[in-house]
C-alpha cells in the first residue's frame, strides 16, 4: 500500500494556507485494530492521519453530512474540503459530481492508491480469529497480512482476508483526485462478478427463500442507508414524517399521505425497504461495500446491489462512476440502448 | 437459595423446563450470537455477547395494541375497535448476562411507576431471567464495573449461575427461580462450604478482568448538566452516521413509537402498533410543524449520552447504561461512549 508521508506534507500545507476548510481522513480507532474517520482542522493534528488495510470506511459519505451543513449556514464558508479516498471512494465522487449533487469545487482530493492491496473484511478477520480480539492489522513485505493479537501474531494470505469487494475491484487506484500518493500499478481482474455464482446459481424458489430469511433480520436500523455515500436523499420513503412537511402542510395533507412501508421490522417491510434501495441504487453503486459492513446484523446486502451493477453493465454496457463527464444510467438515452423491452 | 449444578446436567435441566419457553444465546451457522429458543435442541452456555440483547423478548420491536375494522351494514358504518394483549407463555431467559439482567430492570421502572404498561407487563410477569455470570468477559468492550454494575450482579434476575469448572454455582434470588430449580430439584446438590469460597473468589477475580473502564462516571454526570451547549457535541458527532444501532441494540434504550399499520382504507381495517424507535433518527423529533428541535447529529448525540447520564440519574438515581459497550463494538464509525465520557470529564481542565 502507498505511503503517505507526500501526503501529509501537502495536506499541513492546505491546511496552513487555508485553502481547504478541513480534510476528512483516516485515524486510529479506539475500537481495536479498525481505523475510524478522522476530521482535520489543524496543520498540527495532520500527524493523526492514518492509511493501511484498516481504512475501510468510505469517506465520501460525509461529503452529504457537509452538503447539508453548508444548507442551514447563513453564510457558509465556500472553501473546499479536504477528504482522503480510495479507488472505489474516488468512484463515489464521480457520481456525485456526475448527478451534480457536489461541485468539483466543492472538494479537494487527496487519492490513496491501494496497489496490490485493498481493505480488510471485519467478518472474515474475526471467523478467522474465533473470539480472539486482533489489535493490530499491518502488511508485511510480501503483501501478507499480519495480525497481532493478544496472544501474537498470525500471518495470513491477501486473499484470505481481503474483503471481497477489493477482489473483484475496479479502482485500486482513485480515477479522480488533486493529489495521489502511491503507484497506479493496474492488477488482473478474472472474475469481475465472481461472488455473484454462487448465489446466481440458485433456483428461483431457492434465492427467494434466501432472501427472505436474511432480511427477516434486518431490524431497520437503516445503518446501511446511513453508510451509504449514494443514500443522500432528504426525504426517504422510509420515514414516517420525513417528507416535506411546512407550516402551510395542512392535516389533512399529512394524513392522507401515503405510507408506502410501514416502520414494522416485518418480513413484507423489510424486504420492500431492502428492494427500493437496491433499485435506487443501479447504475449507481460504487460497491464499496459500506452497507454491509455496517449491517449489524450482518445480512449480505452487497449482492443485490452486485447484481444490479452486472445488469448495468450487460445491458447498458455502463461502469458506474469513472468519467465524471459523463451523464448517469438513469438519465442518458443512446440509441444502441436495448429497447426490446418497449412494446 | 443456593445450589450446584452439574454441567453434565445442565442440558437435562433445561430439557425438564418443558412447560416453559426456553431462550437461551446460541452461535447460529455462520457464527452469530443471538437469542433463540432452545427447541429441544443443544444448550451450552459455553457463549461470547450476542448482537441482540434479550431486550426483543420483553420488549418486542413491534407490539399490536389494537386492531380497528369498519363495517357497513346497510348504510350504517360502525367502527369496531379491539384491544389486542399479549398472550404470553411462562418464558425463561437462561445465560442472561447481569447486565442485560440491570437492563431488564432498568425497563421495569421505565413500564411500571406511576403508569403500568399493560403489554410490557403481560410479558415481564411471565419471564424468569437466569443469569449468567461473566468469569470471563463476553466482549472486549466490556465496562460494567464503571457503571455501577458488575459482572456477577444479581440486580433484575431470578437465578444466577456461576461457572466453577465442571459445575455450576446456582444462587436463587425469588421464588420464580425457586421454581425453576423444583422443576428438575434431582438434578441439584447442597454446595459444601469451600464451593461457597469458590464462588466468591470467582466474583472478585471476574470483576479484575474487565478490560475497559469509564472513570468518574458520577462527576461526569453531574459535569454533563453544564453542557448542553458545548461544542463537543459538534466535534463528537462528526463522523456519526446517524444510523440506529447504537440504540437499537442497546440494552437499556426503550423508545418507542406508536402508530396504525391500515391493512385496507376501504372499508377501514388495520391495527394500532408499537415500534421501536431512536433518537438518532431526524425524524423522531420532527413536529407536525416541520420543524425539528434536534435538527442535526451533535444534539442527537449528546440527547443519547444525557438520557443516559444526566436525564435518568435525575429521575431514577441510576445511570441508564449498563456497561455492555455494544453500542463501541457495533459503531460502524467507531463512535466510543467511553471516549466521548472521557472528553466530558476533561472538558475545560
Amino acid at each position: 500500500m502507498a505511503k503517505i508521508e507526500d501526503l501529509k506534507e501537502e495536506a499541513k500545507k492546505l491546511l496552513r494556507e487555508g485553502k481547504v476548510k478541513y480534510i476528512i481522513g483516516y485515524g486510529a480507532g479506539s475500537n481495536g485494530w479498525l481505523a475510524a474517520p478522522l476530521f482535520i482542522k489543524k496543520p498540527e493534528d495532520v500527524d493523526k492521519l492514518v492509511w493501511d488495510p484498516t481504512c475501510v470506511h468510505n469517506l465520501v459519505r460525509f461529503l452529504v453530512d457537509e452538503k447539508r451543513r453548508k444548507a442551514r449556514q447563513k453564510q457558509p464558508d465556500k472553501r473546499p474540503v479536504g477528504i482522503m479516498v480510495k479507488g472505489c471512494d474516488s468512484r463515489a465522487v464521480v457520481v456525485l459530481l456526475q448527478e451534480k449533487f457536489i461541485d468539483r469545487s466543492d472538494v479537494y482530493i487527496l487519492g490513496v492508491s491501494c496497489e496490490k492491496m485493498g481493505v480488510v473484511d471485519d467478518a472474515k478477520l474475526a471467523k478467522k480469529l474465533a473470539g480472539k480480539k486482533a489489535k493490530r492489522v499491518e502488511v508485511d513485505a510480501q503483501d501478507r497480512f499480519v495480525v497481532t493479537t493478544e496472544d501474537g501474531k498470525i500471518e495470513m494470505a491477501a486473499e484470505e482476508l481481503l474483503a471481497e469487494r477489493c477482489l473483484e475491484c475496479k479502482a485500486n487506484f482513485p480515477v479522480i483526485y488533486d493529489l495521489l500518493s502511491g503507484e497506479k500499478t493496474k492488477r488482473p481482474l478474472d472474475k469481475p462478478f465472481g461472488s455473484l455464482e454462487k448465489i446466481e446459481s440458485l433456483s428461483a424458489a431457492d434465492r427467494s427463500s434466501f432472501w427472505k430469511e436474511q432480511l427477516d433480520r434486518c431490524i431497520r436500523c437503516y445503518a446501511c442507508r446511513s453508510a451509504c455515500p449514494m443514500c443522500y436523499c432528504d426525504e426517504c420513503v422510509v420515514d414516517s414524517i420525513n417528507l416535506a412537511v411546512t407550516a402551510d402542510t395542512t392535516a389533512d395533507e399529512k394524513a392522507q399521505r401515503i405510507h408506502w412501508i410501514q416502520r414494522s421490522a416485518e418480513s413484507s417491510e423489510n424486504l420492500v425497504y431492502h428492494l427500493v434501495r437496491a433499485i435506487h441504487l443501479a447504475g449507481r453503486c460504487i460497491d464499496c461495500g459500506e452497507c454491509e459492513r455496517a449491517c449489524p446484523l450482518d445480512i449480505p446486502l452487497r449482492f443485490l446491489n452486485k447484481k444490479l451493477e452486472k445488469e448495468a453493465k450487460e445491458l447498458f454496457g455502463y461502469e458506474v462512476g469513472f468519467d465524471p463527464a459523463l451523464p448517469a444510467l438513469i438519465s442518458c438515452f443512446r440509441d444502441e440502448d436495448p429497447q426490446d423491452f418497449i412494446r | 437459595m443456593e445450589k450446584i449444578l452439574a454441567k453434565k446436567s445442565f442440558p437435562q435441566w433445561v430439557k425438564k423446563l418443558d412447560s416453559w419457553r426456553v431462550y437461551i444465546p446460541r452461535k447460529d451457522e455462520e457464527g452469530r450470537w443471538n437469542y433463540f429458543e432452545a427447541d429441544g435442541g443443544e444448550v451450552s452456555l459455553d457463549v461470547l455477547q450476542t448482537t441482540l440483547p434479550p431486550k426483543k423478548i420483553l420488549f418486542p420491536q413491534r407490539e399490536v395494541f389494537l386492531e380497528f375494522a369498519k363495517t357497513l351494514a346497510g348504510n350504517r358504518e360502525t367502527l369496531e375497535i379491539k384491544e389486542v394483549l399479549p398472550e404470553v407463555k411462562p418464558t425463561v431467559i437462561i445465560g442472561a448476562r447481569p447486565c442485560e439482567a440491570r437492563a431488564a430492570w432498568m425497563l421495569d421502572e421505565v413500564f411500571g411507576g406511576e403508569f403500568k404498561d399493560v403489554y410490557y407487563w403481560k410479558r415481564r410477569d411471565q419471564t424468569t431471567l437466569v443469569g449468567f455470570a461473566c468469569t470471563t468477559p463476553p466482549s472486549e468492550n466490556c465496562f460494567c464495573t464503571s457503571v455501577e454494575g458488575s459482572p456477577h450482579s444479581e440486580e433484575g434476575l431470578d437465578l444466577l449461575l456461576t461457572d466453577l469448572g465442571d459445575r455450576y454455582y446456582v444462587q436463587s434470588m425469588t421464588a420464580k427461580g425457586e421454581k425453576l430449580i423444583s422443576a428438575a430439584k434431582a438434578l441439584f446438590e447442597e454446595p459444601k462450604p469451600e464451593a461457597k469460597k469458590q464462588v466468591k473468589a470467582a466474583h472478585a477475580e471476574s470483576e479484575k478482568k474487565i478490560r475497559r473502564q469509564l472513570k468518574d462516571a458520577r462527576p461526569i454526570a453531574q459535569k454533563l448538566k453544564g453542557m448542553f451547549d458545548s461544542p463537543l457535541w459538534d466535534e463528537e458527532s462528526m463522523s456519526c452516521l446517524r444510523c440506529g444501532i447504537c440504540t437499537y441494540l442497546c440494552p437499556s434504550c426503550h423508545c418507542f413509537d406508536i402508530g396504525d399499520e391500515v391493512e385496507s382504507p376501504s372499508p377501514l381495517k388495520g391495527q394500532r402498533v408499537r415500534t421501536w424507535d431512536t433518537c438518532q433518527f431526524p425524524d423522531f423529533t420532527m413536529h407536525s410543524s416541520g420543524h425539528n428541535p434536534r435538527p442535526d447529529k451533535a444534539s442527537r448525540l449528546r440527547q443519547r449520552l444525557l438520557h443516559k447520564f444526566q436525564y435518568f440519574i435525575q429521575v431514577y438515581d441510576k445511570f441508564m447504561c449498563v456497561g455492555c459497550g455494544r453500542c463501541i463494538t457495533l459503531c460502524p464509525v467507531g463512535i466510543d461512549i467511553i471516549k466521548v465520557l472521557d472528553k466530558v470529564r476533561d472538558h475545560g481542565a
